[in-house]
């Protein structure tokens, strides 16, 4: 691929909107496909078994009901904010460097809210009523029951998931278009066709898109907030000593925010060198992104602080036996599993040379990753564990088929975002050229 | 030794089967077992028949006709080492579905245990024994009668030579009367008597001092201050429900302010006794031996050389020497069956200084049948190694599996060239010998039985037998060449006795379960020696083992019973298995943990079982309980080890001389409560005197609107002073509720899925615990969290207070439990009952659904009782009153420690119970305000502690 010219938007046309038509590593691509559906069979299987015998095939017992299945969901949809937050956030606010970002974190979104959505289905002890959770016209004449955080979890994941889904898609139209203009294939050409709804292009169409991708956006961002939100009182509501506290909803947002952010750094460095966008996805942009995981975390560091302050201070025993279960309770790993990956390699981001090399941030990305998916299976866990009366204490211990199921849904997030790669166009191109119309993006020397 | 490779069972086969002795040539019993196995399947429950037997007398209230729906109560019995447990059978169309204790019996009045609750598990039991075998094949009872007509003509040239009997222990008249009528008919036949935990040497004791048989009654509701020298006055076996019961009213009038409750103990081993214990002593069995003696040297009744006691050991002797001196005629001082005979005597002779005989301590003849002279099982086995015993007749004993082991048993069975098994299993005896022969559980047979006061019970059948079975008196009939019939037998005794008003009687008896007035008379003993020693005893420094039936197998006959299998022993709470017991002390110096495996060797003999540290054990006694390890045909019971194993005929439950080591390797123990220590929190609370009250938290606020209860609201109330963790509850809870039983993996996996625990508790120190248990069924909170977490209304509150598990509505989001401070919720992890056998079906109450895989259930406080009770008060227009609900757990309890019902009712037990300033709420931080409530254990401090000593 040759350098691009700096008045020619054709270069970006060429590099973004050519890849589904052409993809450029079809065989790495199948590669990679084969091993997310490899991951998908995983989670077929680990999901049929559970649904053929029982949750019983899991670690899960009384005391700690609830196991990874939950932390995971919380995990997934923590990830799932990033998109929303980085696409709407900046969309309002005007800034033009979301642009680079906006589409893949968007579509990593779609897909971890998919994953999430599917957890707390599987882990129902009756999977084939999950639709009691809706409020749905039956001869029972029942309806949810609305002061279970569960009821609000389902609406919460279902709007999150319209929502997030509308804004994705109307932001992808003006793309497709493109893509489906330079199609040759007569398959492509109907795909893309159908795909973007009959975009032409006039002024109308732009006027129309742009009013409807701004409410869109206005929609999702309290929803950002609202959803972890309504997500941390799934444990804040239970009167269980670890769970039943105020800071839970600020912090659980701001560490679904940190977690997003973090793994779309890992996923912007992938793409960026898998599909060569070096000229798209800039230095700026991981610079970005790296300031945005160091301000979330730290964030985040502060709830750390702050419940533990709270504990403390309220002295309340079962509080405090609970805080120590935490920091040297059996799952104490978990803990300061948590707070090292989360936050030691964090502070590497206070200098910029860390914030642009991609590999640094790849591999803080991943610790952080990993670190909330600590922190998750630690609030679920330890709070569980060891709750009020001692002679309940019990221990959990995730089943082969909990950990196949976790590993299969990689691969129910990973089928659909290659999928995404490999036919859709990866990065908003025509708000990239608009960028680089009002001088807002450098111009590619 | 197989039975088809001996000489003698080609012999007898020859002569009697000529057409089978070629067949069975080479045959080894495996590959028998393994044709017989389709047969047998066959032969299984086709031959079901649930109508209820026309004769049996309902015991109230006979409806006009069979309403299916409605239940019916028979009264009967169960019985344990022969002495029979009171029951009220509840069935519904000829199928009974739970067993209660008889209110109406004179001496138990109601009360029960964990056995009786669990005969119920054992009439349906799968793995019983279900039709007649020959030489390990299905055979036809027509055989066995001819067979026996033949042995019988041979027996009576001979005038009964070389015939043998060998039962459990007999309380029943009409076995008593049949032994009788057959040795008399075969004056050289002899009969022996094989019951592993019976007090044998209880009964030498009062043979010592009084020159005969008595049997002791301790009148515990009598008894202000009562002395255990290592005596599980309120521990498991056929005592407990009638000792616990009388416990329980003396502590109540003390609660009341009436009198003392004092119970000091000295036991090397925590029992149910040492936990209720005012004042416990860790003693090794030796030190316990010594404490008797120094007691008896102090009041003048020996004047041997006194014992050296250790400091405690003399403090805790000075204490019990005040208290007795002080509560003269009202005290009661016991010697564990568990020690020799001249121990045991001086103890009695102590209860005669301290003015306890006939007051606190009566005596009444045996109420067991015994052989004459010396038929013990040792002589049994020493005239069958000598070649002596021609037809050896078991009735209803497991002599291989649990003879003292310095009995050769096997080789001397070998000798016998008729070998007869009767009984419910097919078991470790059953294996060697040539007939087996299936008996009747004691709730589908006629028979009769003694209560511990000789109150004679009649057993009548609560359905008729499903399985080719035939019942003990039948055939004991049988192995004289008869063929009675057991009710006959039964009628015949009694017609013996009653004469002409016998139908009237027989009518009446059967209604109310047992014979009134036929009590054995208390009789004043009169001490016919008093020249009683204790035994010189080993010096040996070495580990002592006791040896202790268990507490939910006892000496092994429930091994194939899953409720009591699954019941969690009371102390430390282990399941399916036996444990070796050692002190932490101990556990320390060898590096020892929970779950190792342990190989414990005395003389040639050892065995292999799992290590488990009890608190307050004393630290160099190792304790082992009897009833696992068993070999039964069909694999059940295999878990533990078979203390028999090392037992010895003199020797029966205090060893010396073993050997102790691990073999580095580790098990998993399933155990509900994996740790018992309370942690500084107040779960159970205390108090110092009957009347004080316990700190009360200041009333918190909550963000929900007050629920305004209506009447009738529902509540519990648990006497914590009154519990003594017998489990008698939890096993009444599994049987009315329809509770699953999961196996030993998923309980070590933390799915047990009783709706009621007792949490037991041992604080620090290790060496001398405090120790408490603590009843916990769902708490019914007002301001239930579980209720708040349910996305689909599936548990809910009723307009009577209860929180209610909608089970067709739950979709499983186990969210209830994770909300539930008390962690009562279980979840049905997988389908728990879809592959149930059809007994275990057909034995299910069906007033409780059963409930499928992915759902959450709980305690509903008997909610189909609650509910049966509203429909005949409405139907009579009127309110439920109070005491007409009896919930299960309730019902089974001894020391009525469980009271329910309408809080709002100022009248009703539970709102006085409520009203104790001892009430309080388990978690009351929490703010769920529950309806079950505990009232704190009393424990006084000791008059030396107060500083009055």
């Amino acid at each position: 691929m040759s350098a691009p010219s700096p008045e020619n938007y054709a270069v970006v046309t060429r590099e973004v909107d050519t890849i589904p038509i052409a993809y450029p590593h079809p065989v790495i691509w199948a590669i990679c496909f084969g091993a997310a559906l490899v991951l998908f069979t995983l989670f077929l299987i680990g999901v049929g078994a559970t649904f053929r015998y029982g949750i019983g095939m899991w670690g899960n017992d009384i005391p700690v009901g609830w196991g990874i299945a939950i932390s995971n969901y919380i995990w997934f949809l923590g990830i799932g904010h990033a998109g929303t937050l980085i696409s709407a956030l900046l969309l309002l606010t005007g800034t033009s460097r979301r642009n680079a970002l906006s589409r893949f974190a968007e579509a990593m979104t779609l897909f971890a809210v998919i994953c999430a959505g599917l957890y707390p289905l599987i882990h129902l002890g009756r999977p084939w009523l999950f639709y009691w959770m809706a409020p749905y016209p039956n001869s029972m004449t029942i309806e949810p029951q609305f002061r279970s955080p569960l009821a609000w979890d389902f609406f919460a994941v279902l709007t999150y998931l319209t929502v997030s889904a509308l804004f994705w898609y109307i932001g992808i139209i003006p793309d497709l278009a493109a893509v489906r203009d330079r199609a040759r294939k007569r398959w492509q050409q109907v795909f893309y066709g159908l795909l973007s709804l009959g975009w032409r292009g006039s002024a109308r169409h732009w006027a129309r898109w742009d009013e409807a991708y701004r409410l869109t956006a206005v929609i999702a961002i309290p929803l950002v907030v609202s959803v972890h939100s309504e997500i941390s009182l799934l444990f804040a509501a239970g009167p269980i000593p670890g769970w039943t506290s105020t800071v839970f909803p600020p912090y659980f947002v701001l560490g679904a925010a940190f977690s997003g952010f973090a793994v779309v750094s890992m996923i912007s460095v992938i793409l960026r060198h898998a599909l060569k966008l070096g000229d798209l996805v800039t230095e700026r942009h991981l610079d970005l992104l790296g300031k945005l995981l160091l301000a979330t975390g730290l964030m985040t560091a502060y709830g750390y602080w702050s419940e533990v302050f709270d504990t403390l201070y309220g002295g309340d025993s079962q509080e405090l036996a609970t805080l120590h279960d935490r920091i040297a309770g059996e799952y104490a790993w978990s803990y300061w599993g948590a707070l090292i990956a989360n936050f030691v390699p964090l502070q590497l981001l206070w200098w910029k040379r860390f914030r642009v090399n991609p590999w640094s941030l790849f591999l803080i990305g991943l610790a952080v990753a990993i670190g909330m998916w600590l922190e998750r299976y630690m609030l679920l866990v330890v709070t569980l564990y060891r709750d009020y009366l001692v002679s309940s204490w019990g221990h959990y211990h995730p089943s082969v088929w909990e950990w196949m199921i976790f590993v299969g849904m990689i691969g129910v997030f990973l089928a659909p975002f290659l999928l995404f790669v490999r036919f859709l166009p990866v990065i908003s191109a025509f708000e990239v050229k608009a960028a680089i119309f009002k001088g807002e993006e450098p111009r590619h020397a | 030794m197989s039975v088809t490779g001996s000489d003698e069972l080609a012999r007898i086969l020859a002569a009697e089967h000529p057409a089978l002795a070629p067949a069975l040539d080479g045959v080894a019993r495996r590959s028998l077992l393994k044709a017989m196995a389709a047969s047998l399947a066959l032969a299984g429950l086709p031959g079901c028949d649930w109508r209820p037997d026309d004769d049996a007398m309902p015991y109230v209230n006979t409806p006009e006709n069979v309403q299916p729906g409605r239940a019916k109560w028979y009264a009967s019995a169960v019985t344990l080492n022969g002495i029979a447990q009171p029951i009220l059978g509840k069935t519904y169309t000829g199928r009974p579905v739970k067993l209660e204790g008889n209110p109406d019996h004179p001496l138990t009045r109601g009360a029960g245990d964990v056995f009786l609750q669990a005969a119920l598990l054992g009439l349906y039991d799968p793995e019983r024994s279900q039709a007649p075998r020959h030489l390990g094949r299905p055979a036809s009872w027509a055989a066995f009668d001819a067979a026996m007509q033949a042995n019988a003509r041979a027996l009576d040239q001979v005038q009964g030579e070389g015939f043998r009997l060998l039962t459990g222990a007999v309380t029943s008249p009409t076995l008593a009367r049949q032994i009788g009528d057959l040795t008399r008919r075969w004056p050289k036949a002899r009969w022996h008597v094989l019951e592993p935990t019976r007090e044998d040497q209880r009964i030498a004791a009062a043979q010592l001092i009084f020159g005969k048989s008595l049997d002791l009654h301790f009148q515990l509701d009598q008894a202000e201050t009562i002395v255990s020298f290592d005596d599980d006055l309120l521990g498991p076996g056929p005592r407990q429900g009638v000792q616990a019961r009388l416990w329980a009213e003396r502590r109540r009038a003390f609660q009341a302010g009436q009198g003392g409750s004092r119970l000091l103990v000295a036991e090397p081993t925590p029992s149910l006794t040492g936990i209720r214990a005012d004042r416990r002593l860790v003693a090794s069995p030796r030190a316990v031996a010594d404490l008797v003696q120094a007691l008896a040297l102090s009041l003048g009744i020996h004047d041997a050389p006194a014992p050296t006691l250790s400091a405690t050991a003399q403090e805790w002797l000075g204490a019990v020497s005040r208290e007795l001196s002080e509560k003269r005629g009202r005290s009661l001082v016991s010697v564990g069956p568990w020690y020799p005979p001249e121990v045991q005597a001086l103890g009695l002779l102590i209860n005669e200084k301290i003015g306890a005989f006939s007051k606190t301590l009566r005596l009444i003849a045996p109420i067991q049948a015994l052989p004459p002279d010396d038929r013990s099982f040792a002589a049994l086995v020493a005239d069958m190694e000598a070649g002596r015993v021609n037809t050896l007749a078991v009735l209803d004993a497991n002599p291989v599996y649990a003879a003292p082991a310095d009995l050769v048993v096997r080789a001397a069975m070998d000798k016998v060239p008729l070998r007869l098994h009767a009984g419910l299993y097919h078991d470790e005896t059953a294996a060697l010998c040539h007939w087996n022969l299936p008996l009747e559980h004691d709730l589908e047979t006629w028979s009769d039985a003694r209560a511990l006061d000789g109150t004679v019970s009649l057993l009548q059948p609560l359905v008729r037998p499903f399985y080719s079975v035939r019942s003990r008196h039948t055939l004991l009939g049988n192995f004289a060449g008869g063929s009675p019939e057991a009710r006959t037998v039964v009628q015949d005794t009694w017609r013996q006795t009653w004469g002409s008003d016998f139908d009237a009687r027989w009518r009446d008896a059967l209604y109310s379960g047992f014979i009134a007035g036929s009590a054995e008379p208390f009789v004043t003993p009169t001490v016919t020696n008093r020249t009683v020693i204790a035994p010189p005893r080993p010096l040996s420094q070495a580990l002592t083992l006791a040896i202790r039936p268990d507490p939910t197998l006892w000496d092994g006959r429930f091994a194939t019973n899953a409720w009591l299998q699954e019941l969690p022993k009371p102390i430390t709470k282990v399941t399916w298995e036996n444990v070796i017991a050692v002190s932490p002390a101990l556990a320390e110096a060898n590096g020892w943990k929970n779950g190792d495996q342990l190989r414990l060797s005395l003389e040639q003999r050892a065995i292999q079982g799992t290590a488990w540290i009890v608190p307050g054990q004393e630290r160099d006694t190792v304790a082992v309980t009897c009833g696992y390890g068993r070999d039964l045909e069909s694999g059940a019971g295999q878990g533990g080890y078979n203390a028999f194993a090392l037992t010895a005929t003199q020797e029966p439950w205090h060893r010396s001389g073993i050997a102790l080591q691990a073999i580095g390797d580790s098990e998993t123990v399933a155990t509900t409560e994996p740790v018992h220590a309370m942690d500084g929190f107040d779960f159970v609370r205390r108090v110092a005197a009957p009347g004080a009250s316990v700190a009360k938290e200041s009333k918190a606020e909550s963000f929900y609107p007050e629920r305004k209860p209506d009447s009738p609201a529902w509540g519990m109330s648990i006497d914590l002073d009154l519990c003594i963790g017998c489990n008698a509850c939890v096993t009444a809870c599994d049987a009315e509720n329809n509770v699953p039983m999961v196996g030993k993996d998923l309980v070590a996996h933390g799915r047990s899925m009783h709706w009621l625990r007792v949490d037991h508790y041992a604080e620090d120190p290790d060496e001398e615990p405090s120790f408490a248990f603590q009843p916990v069924p769902c708490m019914h909170c007002e301001q239930a969290p579980c209720e708040m977490g349910c996305p689909v209304n599936a548990t809910v509150h009723s307009s009577d207070g209860l929180n209610l598990q909608v089970y067709n509505r739950c979709i499983g989001t186990r969210t209830c439990s994770a909300y539930c401070p008390y962690k009562v919720r279980r979840f049905n992890w997988f389908d728990f009952t879809g592959n149930d056998p059809e007994p275990i079906r057909a034995m299910r109450n069906p007033d409780v659904t059963v409930r499928q895989r992915g759902v959450m259930e709980k305690c509903t406080y008997c909610v189909q009782r609650i509910r049966a009770a509203r429909i005949t008060a409405d139907i009579e227009t009127r309110d439920v009153r109070d005491g007409e609900v009896v919930t299960a757990c309730q019902q089974a309890c001894p020391t009525q420690a469980i009271v329910f019902g309408n809080i709002l009712d100022p009248q009703a037990a539970v709102t006085q119970r409520k009203a104790n300033a001892r009430d309080y709420a388990l978690l009351e931080e929490a703010n769920t305000k529950p309806r079950t409530t505990y009232l704190a254990r009393i424990e006084p401090l000791d008059p030396v502690e107060r500083g009055e000593g």
